[in-house]
């Protein structure tokens, strides 16, 4: 392989993952500018979307499409009622919240356990073979996910920003209290803030469980990245989340490309501290947070 | 005050008997890891009593064992001594780390700390020339006390159970001192407390690198009774069973955390034969403790004598986030 | 007379017939957490042998009869929780055998423990210092890396005759002790062998595949989980990688086809530690997933036979307690038919001690989703 092959495909690989991350970026920071909680349960949304996508495509059968649209659809209606269940007494607690959570990420991983047993399952590709252009050759699988994470994403801009729902999820996190004062009843928007959160990172697992394997332990690192692109990105910044996932996405694969990837997982903690001390609020954050 | 007396003679009574009436060895074996459990806890709520939770906190635990560890295999130095270090180092790194997070908003404190406890693990693995990777160390020599090498369970048990009274005594000490009333007031209203002229920021730091430091001491001598670390000794997984006893024990004051100990950390074993349900459960009961009983088990007895409160409510438990406005 | 006899007839039918003595087998290994899989296999031998001596009406050692009654506990993946499960095992049930210690850190912390109680371990922990002649009750009924690198790396150095070697390994103790024989096999063949180890978690291997491949005529994928392996695999395909592949650890196929998928996995040389031509083991293989409804991997297998060759060991010493006799018999059981060949013990040159299972072992080579066998190894060569 020429070095062009390298670099072009650590940089198609780096955008796949920084997709991945920033799906899983997007859902944990939507969840915590609206409802203050850190929800150390949502890699745990991720894996069990990749369970139900790997169920539905790999044993049922059912067309790719309609897979992910499950694994999003089972996992956003489940995060209403999680939301509901066990959530909503710690709104705006983020101490309590964030423990909630901790105790909702042993009791999902576990059962999963449980019920699905460890051995890690194969999901057949979504999409096979590679595509070869300019002498370059990168793995379709992959572009499919750099495209349909990059769909995801426009969709929700535009609903954010252009939806009468987005005005009151952006209302909500600005002020609960002002929201309700503007006739918007935060209640409402709690439920479907947080399905919205849970059914990206259940995005980000279907579309990753035929790229890798699906097992009940698949949680954890996801959530970690989405920690850290948070921190990086601005923490409640969907604009934020998009740079710092994709920027993320790109450091990782090219240090683990020309280094280790040893090296790799320790500059990402690097980064963090240094994003940490030299600019507190992220990279698109704002920069004032105590007004 | 009086039955609180009777109730710490009870208590000791019971412990001094525990290795003279456990059926086995293993019940004793069980008692030392309550001991180091308990001290675990205690080092987190000294740091919850500023309004933080440190999901790093078994990463300090890692850097303790392997500081002890490796000053008593490589330069021979006693392990009462490398108890020392370990504490020293847990503690100057976490206000190290601290000085630089904690300026933040609590939730910016948890990712990061989260993240140390991660590159912890990491470096331990890394620095293979030094740790041994992910062999761990092997034959850690076991403490001695006055020339007598406690390297039996009956023998080292004396020592867990001194530990862990002095680590209880010292944070209860702290939380009724003057310090630890500003540290209360920090979790209650930070700005409030800034303006009354105490800087909240330091404040946490110290908290943070007491807590931390209690964490580093707690895995140095866990990591001289078991004789052995690695890097899986002390995972993101352990900060959330700490967490878990503090939280079901009660965040108040010293007797939650301690509770949350000696209750949580023999139960498990009624499960170990299972596949994952005991985890399940874990943290089954960690939420439904957040929803119906957040005193935790201390503030049962009151909830039962109907006797809403009859303390002060305690920070933490009434800490309202701030949110921007 | 008459009464006594009847008496005396009475105790013999009580002794022999009704009443069974039960003997204790302690399994300690990973059931929740990263290494659930293996922790699974383990304790799916143990259940298969109770089943099987249970349903047979017990096992005769010395004059009694006994049936196995398990006691299963969790290491969570923790060397810590290993060693209070050990403790367990030995002060609170009394156990005198123990299927495990499963991982190489739980295997190391918890030996000096089974080792003063003199309990007999029957660990799958990978590390060299898993046994030895400071642990005269250790056995390891499987073949580690540290076995088979040697003669199977001359087999294919001989057959592809690669220059240079990179192998992907990842950073925990089996990687790492793996590399470090590597090293040493590969450098008596004169190939050059580069090492890259990842972080035990990772699932994408692209940005070190794509370094490596283009320097490799051999890619070398050790001591990882089969899923790990048929990962890489797969995202090698991808990269469009066509080089041949090695895969040295466990047995792995098929899990790893599982992963890669049929047409990545085609081609791929792998340690083959059961031969599944071999009738007894594909018996045991159809019996126990027919009975038990989950598959069989290495540590299944291996431990099955282990407790095969302890079985008769403690019949050959006609008592399941007295641990210095059966472990002195056990070293002694030589050609012994055990579901995975005939096995007896080695070791003494490496170890000190002939704790280390002897078995033949086999290269494979994955066609069409299975591996077929292409070489039968000994300690010594392939051929």
């Amino acid at each position: 392989m020429g070095l062009g092959t390298v670099v072009a495909q650590t940089i198609v690989n780096g955008l796949m993952v920084g997709m991945i991350y920033v799906l899983m970026a997007i859902g944990f920071t939507l969840v915590f500018g609206i409802m203050r909680i850190v929800n150390f349960a949502h890699g745990e949304f991720y894996m069990i979307g990749a369970f139900v996508f790997a169920i539905v495509f790999d044993s049922l059968g059912v067309p790719v499409a309609v897979s992910i649209l499950a694994a999003v659809i089972v996992v956003g209606l489940s995060g209403v009622v999680v939301e509901r269940a066990i959530f909503r007494p710690f709104t705006g607690d983020e101490l309590n919240g964030m423990i909630a959570s901790l105790g909702l990420a042993l009791i999902l991983q576990n059962g999963a356990l449980l019920v699905l047993g460890p051995s890690p399952r194969s999901v057949p590709a979504i999409v096979d073979g590679t595509v070869s252009m300019a002498g370059l050759v990168f793995s379709l699988s992959r572009m499919t996910v750099i495209g349909v994470g990059a769909v995801a994403i426009l969709a929700l801009y535009l609903l954010v920003v252009h939806t009468q729902f987005g005005r009151a999820m952006r209302a909500v996190a600005q002020d609960p209290e002002i929201a309700l004062v503007q006739g918007i009843r935060p209640e409402r928007v709690y439920p479907i803030a947080f399905a919205l959160g849970v059914a990206l990172a259940a995005l980000a697992g279907a579309l990753m469980a035929p790229v890798l394997s699906v097992s009940p332990f698949i949680g954890l690192t996801p959530t970690l990245k989405a920690f850290i692109v948070v921190v990086i990105g601005g923490l409640g910044s969907i604009p934020g989340a998009v740079l710092g996932g994709l920027l993320l996405g790109l450091i990782e694969s090219a240090a683990g490309t020309f280094l280790s990837a040893v090296v790799a997982d320790i500059a990402q903690f690097v980064i963090v501290i240094a994003v940490v001390l030299l600019r507190p609020w992220g990279l698109l954050g704002k920069k004032e947070r105590e007004a | 005050m009086r039955r609180s007396a009777l109730l710490l003679a009870l208590a000791a009574a019971v412990i001094a008997l525990i290795p003279v009436v456990a059926p086995n060895l293993f019940y004793v074996h069980l008692a030392i890891v309550t001991c180091l459990n308990v001290m675990f806890v205690l080092g987190l709520a000294v740091i919850a009593r500023v309004g933080q939770l440190s999901m790093g906190h078994a990463g300090f635990g890692l850097l303790g064992g392997y500081v002890s560890a490796l000053l008593a295999m490589n330069l021979g130095l006693p392990v009462p001594l490398g108890l020392l270090a370990a504490t020293l180092a847990a503690a100057a790194t976490a206000a190290l780390l601290g000085w630089i997070i904690l300026r933040l908003r609590g939730v910016y404190f948890v990712l990061v700390a989260f993240s140390f406890g991660q590159i912890v693990v990491l470096l331990a693995l890394g620095m293979e020339d030094i740790t041994q990777g992910a062999n761990g160390l092997v034959n850690v020599p076991a403490p001695a006390v006055f020339g007598y090498l406690l390297n039996t369970k009956t023998a080292f048990y004396p020592l867990a159970v001194a530990a862990a009274a002095l680590v209880g005594t010292g944070v209860w000490l702290l939380f009724r001192s003057p310090f630890g009333d500003a540290m209360a007031a920090i979790a209650e209203n930070p700005r409030l407390t800034e303006s009354s002229g105490v800087d909240t920021h330091v404040y946490q730091v110290v908290a943070f690198s007491i807590g931390s430091g209690i964490a580093g001491f707690a895995g140095a001598l866990s990591t001289h009774y078991f004789q052995f670390i690695s890097p899986d000794s002390f995972t993101f997984w352990d900060s959330v069973s700490y967490l878990t006893m503090l939280v079901v024990g009660g965040r108040v004051g010293v007797w939650g955390p301690i509770l949350g100990a000696v209750v949580l950390t023999p139960l498990p074993e009624l499960l170990r034969s299972t596949q994952g349900l005991q985890h399940v459960l874990y943290g089954a009961v960690l939420i439904l403790v957040l929803l119906f009983l957040r005193d935790g088990l201390v503030g049962l007895p009151a909830r039962l004598r109907g006797l809403r409160r009859t303390s002060a409510p305690h920070p933490i438990l009434e800490h309202s986030p701030e949110r921007p406005s | 007379m008459k009464r006594h006899c009847l008496a005396a007839a009475i105790a013999v039918l009580a002794s022999g017939g009704a009443r069974s003595e039960t003997l204790l087998l302690g399994v300690n290994a990973t059931l929740s957490g990263g290494g659930a899989i293996w922790g699974e296999g383990m304790l799916g031998a143990a259940r298969a042998m109770a089943d099987r001596v249970n349903e047979g009406g017990g096992v005769k050692i010395g004059d009694k009869t006994y049936t196995i009654d398990l006691k299963v506990y969790d290491d969570r993946y923790r060397p810590q929780d290993a060693v209070t499960a050990m403790d367990r095992l030995i002060n609170d049930d009394g156990v005198k055998v123990v299927v495990g210690p499963m991982g190489s850190a739980s295997t190391v912390a918890t030996q000096a423990r089974s080792t003063e109680a003199k309990v007999i371990t029957l660990t799958m922990g990978f590390t060299p210092k898993a046994i030895g002649s400071a642990l005269p009750y250790a056995f390891r009924p499987t073949i580690t890396t540290t076995e088979f690198t040697g003669p199977q790396l001359a087999w294919v150095g001989a057959k592809l005759s690669p220059k240079r070697v990179r192998a992907l390994l990842p950073n925990d103790e089996t990687g790492q002790s793996v590399g470090a024989s590597q090293k040493e096999a590969y450098k008596a063949i004169g190939v050059d062998l580069q090492l890259d180890f990842f972080d035990r978690e990772r699932v994408d291997f692209v940005p070190v595949l794509t370094r490596i491949l283009s320097q490799s005529d051999v890619l070398e994928i050790g001591g990882n989980s089969p899923t790990t392996a048929g990962l890489i695999i797969k995202q090698a395909r991808e990269l469009g990688y066509k080089g041949p592949i090695l895969v040295t650890g466990g047995d792995v196929t098929a899990e790893l086809v599982k992963v890669s998928g049929k047409q990545a996995a085609e081609g791929t040389y792998v340690h083959l530690p059961l031969d599944s031509g071999y009738a007894e083991t594909a018996g045991y293989i159809r019996d126990f997933e027919a009975k038990y409804r989950k598959p069989v991997n290495g540590h299944n297998a291996f431990s099955f036979a282990g407790l095969q060759m302890l079985l008769e060991a403690m019949k050959r010493a006609g008592s399941v307690s007295d641990t210095t006799r059966i472990a002195a018999e056990l070293e002694k059981v030589s050609a012994f038919p055990t579901i995975v060949g005939k096995a007896g013990w080695t070791g003494r040159e490496r170890y000190g001690i002939d704790h280390q299972i002897d078995v033949p072992f086999y290269i494979g080579q994955i066609r069409d989703g299975v591996a077929v066998k292409v070489a039968t190894c000994s300690y010594k060569s392939c051929e």
